[in-house]
């Protein structure tokens, strides 16, 4: 553990947060505007069906995704808007290496980002008044144990952008698609269960929402998921960052 | 001492860089010259590691930058293009990230910050972000990120680039101030010589991606024209005995109509001008100037005369 490279992510993310609290503030503010006119949209709906469960699904999902969006976000954001903003070059000398420094970037802001989502998580629940008994510590620890999934996954897709630039509209694409790999059911072993943080997101539905049992072949499962996504985004990663400093094409935008 | 050793590198089968070889020593400046496309970034950009090249050795202290990327921690760099810091934090907030980037942190690295936030001008523009500054205060926002760890080797890309004359001569007292406090190697590429003549001990000059010349700014400047003759013609010479007419090292250029020669000393001219008297050939036109050190540099960079 590079403690020094951690607490200066940390401190960057501070710095952001503070001096731009107005752009931190209107943020939390999106996400639960999103969030409150999903749930009164369906709410009507669902209480005829008489399925209450679906609310506190809904919401655990809404969760899920705004952690998984964060997580993989955190290193496409910084390769598209480094590159744009134009000190990528910069964030390349660090002696650690480029992909050290973006994983303790994605450990420091998954954890600002479950701070934050811990707030979004009370506030929802109290303007909706649909409580969850969610044991924080245990839905964290299955989240940062599959992030690495989504880490690795935003690698592959940041290594294309190094390459070819304009990949936004991909990334958009994936950050949807994050909505329904949220919602899949990994567990137990089926065809689901290969696709990025998808054992992780139904291993915390299953102790939040069904208050199953913890199992340890689920949470090995959830393990080797981050494990081969991880590895394979830095595979992949590394492979395309030689690519584009054979062609020159680092931080050229 | 970092040295450049026959670095090759190209792009689709087209040369950027051919058998560049060159050192920078601790405690000295060395410019690296040469037109848009010279290869000077590209050189930059491969001993930051941000190029894989082709052949040839980089090292630092005869250690192959290629054996481990903690070579970084001995180089700070100012790339082209306002491309160094982190538009949403300050100044100061910059140093201190990329200065712990490079694994520096503490009480003196916080001093030196402070000492060289001061000695930059930045002080009174301690609170703004790096967006809200100008292009000259970007800039050296820049170099603060580049120097607060006191790093042995400093590049900087073409420092210069839209700085105001005041802002080039401070940038010229900074890295001076830094060669007698920190004996701090710099590798500085410019297109400006009347910048790098003030603070340049050596002389890089690329063309092409092919080197020229290496050596000091003194020996550069001894082969440097210092006056350029032009003449338009109403009426076609004898080709033959143009040559004849000029003594010592010169350039002639001619076709039928029209004669431009770059020569070192004034009398130089006046067996041509005598020659055009004798004749009674009248010029439509007839120039003399005296060339300015950018431009006599780029006149011979042309001929390709520096060898």
């Amino acid at each position: 553990m590079n403690t020094h490279l951690f607490f200066n992510e940390m401190k960057l993310q501070w710095y952001e947060m503070r001096q731009y609290w107005f752009e931190t503030l209107s943020g939390l503010f999106f996400i639960i505007a999103i969030f409150l006119g999903l749930f009164y949209g369906i709410k009507g709906f669902v209480l005829e069906q008489g399925d209450g469960q679906s609310l506190d699904g809904l919401l655990l999902g809404f969760l899920l995704w705004t952690f998984a969006s964060g997580a993989y976000g955190s290193v496409t954001k910084s390769v598209i808007e480094d590159t744009q903003k134009g000190y990528i070059e910069q964030l390349f000398l660090c002696p650690n290496g480029f992909i050290s420094l973006m994983l303790y970037r994605s450990l420091s802001e998954s954890i600002v980002g479950l701070a934050l989502l811990t707030v979004i998580a009370y506030v929802v629940m109290g303007i909706t008044g649909n409580w969850l008994n969610i044991n924080f510590a245990y839905f964290y620890g299955i989240l940062l144990l599959s992030a690495p999934s989504l880490v690795g996954f935003g690698l592959m897709i940041s290594g294309l952008a190094l390459l070819f630039k304009r990949v936004e509209t991909v990334g958009a694409l994936l950050n949807l698609a994050l909505m329904g790999l949220v919602a899949l059911d990994g567990l137990p072993l089926n065809v689901f269960t290969f696709l990025p943080f998808v054992p992780g997101a139904s291993m915390a539905r299953d102790i939040v929402l069904d208050q199953s049992l913890f199992r340890l072949d689920h949470l090995l499962i959830v393990m080797a998921n981050s494990f081969v996504y991880l590895a394979g985004g830095i595979f992949t990663f590394k492979a395309l960052e030689k690519q584009a400093k054979k062609r020159n094409l680092i931080g050229q935008y | 001492m970092l040295a450049v050793k026959e670095l090759c590198k190209s792009y689709a089968g087209v040369s950027a860089l051919s058998n560049v070889s060159f050192s920078l020593n601790r405690g000295e400046v060395v410019a690296l010259l040469g037109a848009n496309g010279s290869g000077k970034t590209t050189t930059v950009q491969s001993i930051c590691r941000l190029i894989e090249w082709d052949q040839g050795d980089i090292t630092i202290d005869n250690t192959d930058i290629r054996s481990s990327p903690s070579f970084l921690k001995k180089i700070g760099a100012v790339l082209g293009g306002c491309r160094n810091t982190n538009w949403r934090l300050t100044a100061k907030q910059n140093a201190d990230y990329f200065a712990r980037l490079r694994g520096f942190s503490g009480t003196n690295i916080r001093q030196n910050i402070d000492q060289l936030h001061s000695a930059l001008g930045l002080d009174e523009h301690a609170k703004k972000e790096v967006m809200k500054l100008s292009t000259g205060n970007k800039q050296k926002a820049a170099l603060l990120s580049a120097l607060s760890y006191s790093p042995d080797f400093v590049l900087l890309d073409e420092p210069t680039l839209g700085l105001d004359f005041n802002t080039v001569n401070d940038l010229q007292l900074i890295i001076k101030d830094q060669l007698q406090t920190a004996e701090q190697g710099f590798l500085v590429t410019s297109h400006d010589l009347d910048f790098i003549d003030k603070i340049c001990d050596k002389v890089v000059v690329l063309d092409h991606g092919q080197l020229l010349f290496e050596g000091s700014l003194d020996t550069l400047k001894a082969r440097l024209f210092k006056y350029e003759l032009n003449i338009e013609l109403n009426q076609p010479i004898d080709m033959s005995i143009l040559h004849s007419l000029w003594g010592g090292r010169f350039d002639l250029q001619a076709d039928m109509l029209t004669i431009k020669v770059n020569y070192e000393l004034p009398d130089q001219s006046l067996k041509m001008l005598h020659y055009l008297h004798e004749n009674n050939i009248q010029p439509l036109r007839l120039e003399i100037d005296s060339l300015s050190m950018e431009k006599a540099y780029q006149t011979l960079v042309q001929q390709k005369d520096l060898k």
